[in-house]
This record gives C-alpha cells, sequence and structure tokens, in this order.
C-alpha cells in the first residue's frame, strides 16, 4: 500500500489547470424548424424562383494581365476556342445583370443587402441558411430580427438550393423587402404562404420586454403632451415612474453562467529573450 | 462543482451588470450611455480580478468605449473582403466608430467551444482527476 499511496500522491501533485471564464447568460439562438416546414420553404422559394425565371447572368470575360506582351501570346495561343465561343453571346442577348431587375428590387439578398435593409426596417420575412461555417457571419442577423420583430428563420441547405436557380455562388440570407404602392410581384403570395410556417423571434433579453417597447414608445409622446398641459411637473414624474416599473418586471436575472475550461497546449506564446 | 468558485461574488456582479445592461438597453434604446457605464463597471471588475470573459461576452463588448454592441442598435456588421478570398465579419460601434473584425474560416473554431476544452470530459488527465476527488 506504501507504493500506491506514494503513486496517489504524485499524481495528486498534479492537478489540471483549469480556468472559469464568466459565459454569457443569453446563448441567440435561432428556433428550430420541423422537416417539413423545412422542404415547404425550399420547395416553394425554388418553384417561384424558377418560374419567375429571377436570374444572374455573367459571362466569363477573359481579361488578360496588365503584362500583354508576353503572356497574351501563349495563352491566346492556348485558349482560342473558349475565347471565340464567349465573344459571340457576350454580344448577344444575355448581357450581364439580372434578368428580372424588378423582381430583383424586392428581395434583399446576401448578407450585407440584408443586414442594410433590417436596419432600415425594410424587410417582411428572413430566411437565413444554416449550414454557415464559421456561424458568426450570420448570429447577427437573429438579434437584429428579432428587435424589429421580422420573422427570421434558419433554413438548412438554402444556400444550396437557390444558388442553382440564381445563379449565385451562395446565397446565406435572404429577405423579401416590403412592397411600395401597387402589390407587384408574386413574391408576395410565397410570403404569405411561408409566414405562418416561420417560428415568431425571440432573444432572451427582448422577450418581455419587446412588446412593451412598441407600446411604450407610442404612448410616451402623449404623455408628454398631457405633462406639458399639467401644472404639476410631480403628477408626470409619477406616471412615467409608473410606466417604467410596469414594463421592468419581465426582465428577470438569468442564474450565472461560468464555463470551466482546460488551458490550450497548443496556445501560441511569446518567447521571452533569456538573457 | 461550481460551489468553490473564487471570487464568485465577483462573477455575480458581472453577470447582473451585463443582464442589466442589456435589459436598459431593451427598454430604452436612448440609454446607451448607461448601458455603456455598466459595462465600463464589468470590465473594470475583470481587470482588477483578472477574471477571464468568455469570447462570447467580449465580442459584444466594444474594446475602446467599452459600450455593449447590439447589432442593428449600438453596432453595424458587414461581411468585407480583403483579397479575393480572405472575408472578415466587421463589427462598427455607432458610439465610438471602432470596429472589430472576425476572419472568416470555415475550419476554425473557438478553443472554448471545442470538446477538449470542457473540464467535464478531460481525456488523460481522467484518472488523476477522480483519484484527486477520492483522497
Amino acid at each position: 500500500m506504501a507504493t500506491a499511496g506514494k503513486q496517489i500522491k504524485k499524481e495528486i501533485k498534479k492537478p489540471i489547470p483549469s480556468k472559469t471564464s464568466f459565459t454569457s447568460p443569453f446563448t441567440p439562438k435561432w428556433s428550430p424548424l420541423p422537416q417539413e416546414d423545412i422542404h415547404f420553404i425550399l420547395n416553394t422559394l425554388t418553384d417561384k424562383l424558377v418560374s419567375t425565371g429571377l436570374e444572374k447572368k455573367e459571362v466569363k470575360v477573359f481579361r488578360p494581365w496588365k503584362k500583354k506582351k508576353d503572356k497574351k501570346n501563349p495563352i491566346s495561343v492556348t485558349e482560342p476556342h473558349p475565347e471565340v465561343s464567349k465573344d459571340a453571346p457576350v454580344q448577344g442577348s444575355p448581357k450581364n445583370g439580372w434578368t428580372d431587375v424588378a423582381a430583383r428590387r424586392q428581395l434583399a439578398i446576401g448578407i450585407n443587402e440584408v443586414t442594410k435593409a433590417l436596419e432600415r426596417n425594410e424587410l417582411k420575412l428572413l430566411l437565413v441558411c444554416k449550414s454557415v461555417r464559421p456561424k458568426h457571419m450570420t448570429d447577427h442577423l437573429i438579434a437584429l430580427s428579432a428587435t424589429r420583430g421580422v420573422p427570421a428563420c434558419q433554413v438548412p441547405r438554402l444556400s444550396q438550393s437557390l444558388s442553382v436557380p440564381l445563379g449565385l455562388k451562395s446565397v446565406l440570407a435572404l429577405g423579401f423587402r416590403y412592397c411600395a404602392s401597387k402589390d407587384d410581384e408574386a413574391f408576395t403570395d410565397t410570403v404569405e404562404a411561408i409566414t405562418p410556417r416561420v417560428p415568431s423571434p425571440g432573444v432572451t433579453w427582448l422577450k418581455g420586454a419587446a412588446r412593451s417597447v412598441k407600446p411604450e414608445v407610442s404612448v410616451d409622446p402623449e404623455e408628454e403632451q398631457e405633462g406639458a398641459g399639467e401644472k404639476k411637473g410631480q403628477k408626470r414624474k409619477l406616471e412615467s415612474d409608473s410606466e417604467v416599473t410596469e414594463s421592468a418586471s419581465p426582465c428577470t436575472l438569468q442564474p450565472l453562467k461560468v464555463k470551466r475550461i482546460v488551458a490550450n497546449p497548443t496556445k501560441k506564446r511569446k518567447r521571452k529573450a533569456k538573457s | 462543482m461550481a460551489g468553490n468558485l473564487k471570487d464568485r461574488e465577483a462573477y455575480e456582479r458581472l453577470n447582473y451588470l451585463y443582464q442589466a445592461a442589456h435589459c436598459v438597453l431593451s427598454n430604452n434604446p436612448e440609454n446607451a450611455e448607461l448601458a455603456r457605464f455598466y459595462c465600463f463597471t464589468q470590465k473594470t471588475i475583470t481587470r482588477r480580478l483578472v477574471l477571464r470573459q468568455d469570447p462570447s461576452v467580449k465580442r459584444t463588448l466594444c474594446k475602446n468605449c467599452s459600450s455593449l454592441l447590439i447589432p442593428g442598435v449600438t453596432a453595424t456588421t458587414r461581411q468585407r473582403r480583403k483579397n479575393k478570398k480572405t472575408s472578415f465579419t466587421v463589427m462598427r460601434c455607432l458610439n465610438c466608430g471602432k470596429s472589430k473584425r472576425l476572419l472568416n474560416n470555415p475550419d476554425y473554431s473557438l478553443w472554448v467551444d471545442r470538446p477538449e476544452a470542457q473540464l467535464e470530459n478531460p481525456k488523460q488527465p481522467g484518472d488523476k482527476f477522480y483519484l484527486h476527488i477520492v483522497t
């Protein structure tokens, strides 16, 4: 038992160095979609796009590099055929650009465009591809859509299914804008078909407050007008205080979340010059 | 396992401040200054006691002015390209204008998110760990 005791003691002397880190209590997640809804959404979208024939046509123009003298000659010798065949259609009907410009304006395609439209509150519906790596590329869209109250959902394989009919490399985010005056395009009925299937947005720290923010905003200007009319400023303060306390109650304190981590053995460390 | 946490009260404070900043911003988007003060206090605590914060928390705080970054409210997020290959997700703080760049590498995952890093499932030192508890 002595040897076993010694061994145990030696092993005890090396506890695993663990670090505790304060983790965020909120983890903005996309609400899961059932399988049928996924297929339904994908099928509706692809049918709609194919029927509208919305596609971005880009003809690959062969551009020689600036070193024209040396490189152009051997390159042109090796690829005469594709050049000749491409030159003809360039002058013909499929010019670079979208086939249906008006329909293109009704959609917001691409993460940047979708983000800008969301910031300006232009979107009715939002669809995001689930197979995004790394995930932080689209994580900001969760919070954005939750604050604006836009239904949003994560659909796997969105990029794979939509990039082909649209003629794009990848479609990670798709948004449907509000139509200005007339309900021109038939995208509206696709939106109406998809919207009931999409789960409503919700972020933990917003769940209670989101609903209270909107009616508060409309009520506040009225209150201010009444307060200005009243002579006693104290009454206005009491009213605003009661309003604030009512809306603050939904924010409940989430419990403390702490992560315990083992130190990374492959971490890059600066080598101190030993003098 | 979390009972013998050092500086437990400090972590509780961090938790409270972080959630209070969110709550305050959600109730009134004009309260960015107050949220900034809460996050500034949070940073000070972390600095004084040298506490570690998860990347998910640090990525939502501005390094310059320490305001709480919420995409759409206090920050803008864009995808930008450096070359034809590498693209970044750039978060820009609307308050001070400082931008935060995250490289879009599909193969990279944070050390914190990897299973090797979690203390509950240690690989090799598993036996030592149990021995440590028993005695």
